[in-house]
């Protein structure tokens, strides 16, 4: 398996403050890699390294096999980069930005772009400046896109989006996936904007990746656990660390079990709270799975 | 535009609704055995999913029969064919099992639970 982005120990401090710390991960080719986390997390600032908009304290980032600080014309010209903020020549019109834009990449797509433009349903003959946030985000995206680059990187494309921008937005990004050699970068807040366009996921949390994993991994290790308690029964004083977020609520017992081995977890819980009867293992959805994580990292810091 | 709806609904598995629907598609005859059936390609734009979970899903539906996979040409509904054993032990056992559990949990009347399949029997077919 090719990996396109691959960081080690890659960190990045501002002052005192640690904003990406001792950040390893892995973006394999093909995936859309969701990276999620809370804002201000620091996915922005772990983003900015990885196209050498900043420069790590230190630890390193390879983008497409090169290092990301020695990350030059050719590696960006197959690199397509829509960010929340995006800075863009407000005074051009679509068509004058399309025309920009077009010589600096030898992959450039006429028809394609031509399709895009369609789809985005975008005027070419207004003004950047005169255009709504959605309108915006879809004509910097047109032109990311348009040169059928190897990775995309978006960082909180969908914020402040209304649900039919969010959809074509979607849509145009999933246009991508049909050429080879294609890979997506995807930033969030919100599980639910990603749940079923992600097949790799990772979560940071006060600049520390807490998971970086295939979504069919995590759903083959995670089960929620239920099961039928005696009157009285307790929690054990020390649960297995496997165990996220159990509790027991009268005559049940509920456990998130993120290491689940067939028959074996049942037993344990069995034997960790002597009584339970009638266990059930049933699977977790990546949205069930990420909330239950997000309880547990809360619950600790 | 695709030849059957999707539902989604938030936090299940998008992998299993997809593969419901279609089947779903097949069984009310909305997909005819010989029509084709969407590539991966469609499926995940229009269903705005990770193109690696519409190939599962074709892979899905291809393993049990209802979709034949000629490739070059594409995928069309098969032929309709005899369930096999396990398919009908799936059904038969677990799936019954599971309204059965849901209609006690409920204190739903054996008579109303039949009467209620038999509502369902009736429209889809």
């Amino acid at each position: 398996m090719n990996s396109v982005i691959e960081t080690h120990g890659l960190t990045r401090r501002f002052g005192r403050t640690a904003a990406v710390d001792d950040l390893t991960l892995c973006v394999p080719e093909g995936s859309i890699f969701a990276f999620l986390g809370p804002n201000g997390a620091g996915k922005t600032t772990t983003i900015k390294m990885l196209l050498n908009i900043l420069q790590p304290t230190s630890g390193s980032a390879g983008i497409l096999g090169v290092d990301s600080t020695r990350l030059g014309p050719r590696e960006f010209a197959q690199i397509g980069y829509v960010s929340e903020n995006q800075q863009m020549p407000e005074w051009m019109t679509v068509g004058q930005m399309i025309e920009f834009c077009r010589p600096m990449y030898p992959t450039w797509d006429a028809a394609f772009c031509a399709k895009l433009l369609q789809g985005f349903d975008l005027p070419l003959d207004r003004k950047l400046k005169s255009l709504s946030r959605g309108m915006k985000m879809k004509a910097a995206l047109l032109t990311s896109l348009a040169y059928r680059p190897r990775l995309l990187v978006l960082d909180e494309p969908f914020t402040g989006l209304d649900p039919l921008v969010r959809d074509e937005v979607i849509r145009g990004m999933l246009e991508l996936t049909e050429q080879e050699n294609w890979t997506v970068f995807i930033s969030s807040h919100d599980i639910d904007e990603v749940e079923r366009l992600a097949d790799w996921v990772g979560v940071i949390d006060a600049g520390k990746i807490r998971l970086a994993e295939s979504a069919a991994s995590l759903q083959a290790r995670f089960r929620r656990l239920e099961g039928v308690v005696a009157n009285g029964a307790r929690l054990p004083a020390s649960p297995p660390k496997s165990w996220l977020i159990p509790e027991i609520n009268e005559h049940s017992v509920r456990v998130v079990e993120s290491e689940y081995r067939p028959g074996l977890s049942e037993t344990s819980l069995a034997e960790a709270i002597s009584g339970t009867e009638g266990i059930s293992a049933s699977e977790m959805s990546l949205r069930e799975i990420f909330l239950a994580l997000a309880r547990t990292f809360r619950l600790k810091s | 535009m695709l030849p059957f709806r999707v539902q989604f609904k938030p936090g299940a598995h998008t992998y299993e609704q997809v593969v419901y629907a279609a089947k779903k598609a097949i069984i009310t005859g909305a997909l005819k055995p010989g029509d084709n059936f969407p590539s991966v390609r469609v499926l995940s734009q229009e269903l705005r999913i990770n193109p690696n979970t519409a190939q599962k899903v074709v892979a899905a539906l291809a393993e049990e029969g209802l979709l034949t996979v000629t490739p070059g040409v594409g995928t069309a509904i098969s032929e309709v064919r005899p369930p096999t054993r396990e398919q009908l032990g799936t059904l038969l056992g677990d799936e019954v099992e599971r309204v059965v559990v849901e209609a006690k949990r409920l204190h739903v009347d054996c008579d109303d639970l039949l009467q209620a399949i038999r509502q369902h029997w009736n429209r889809l077919s």
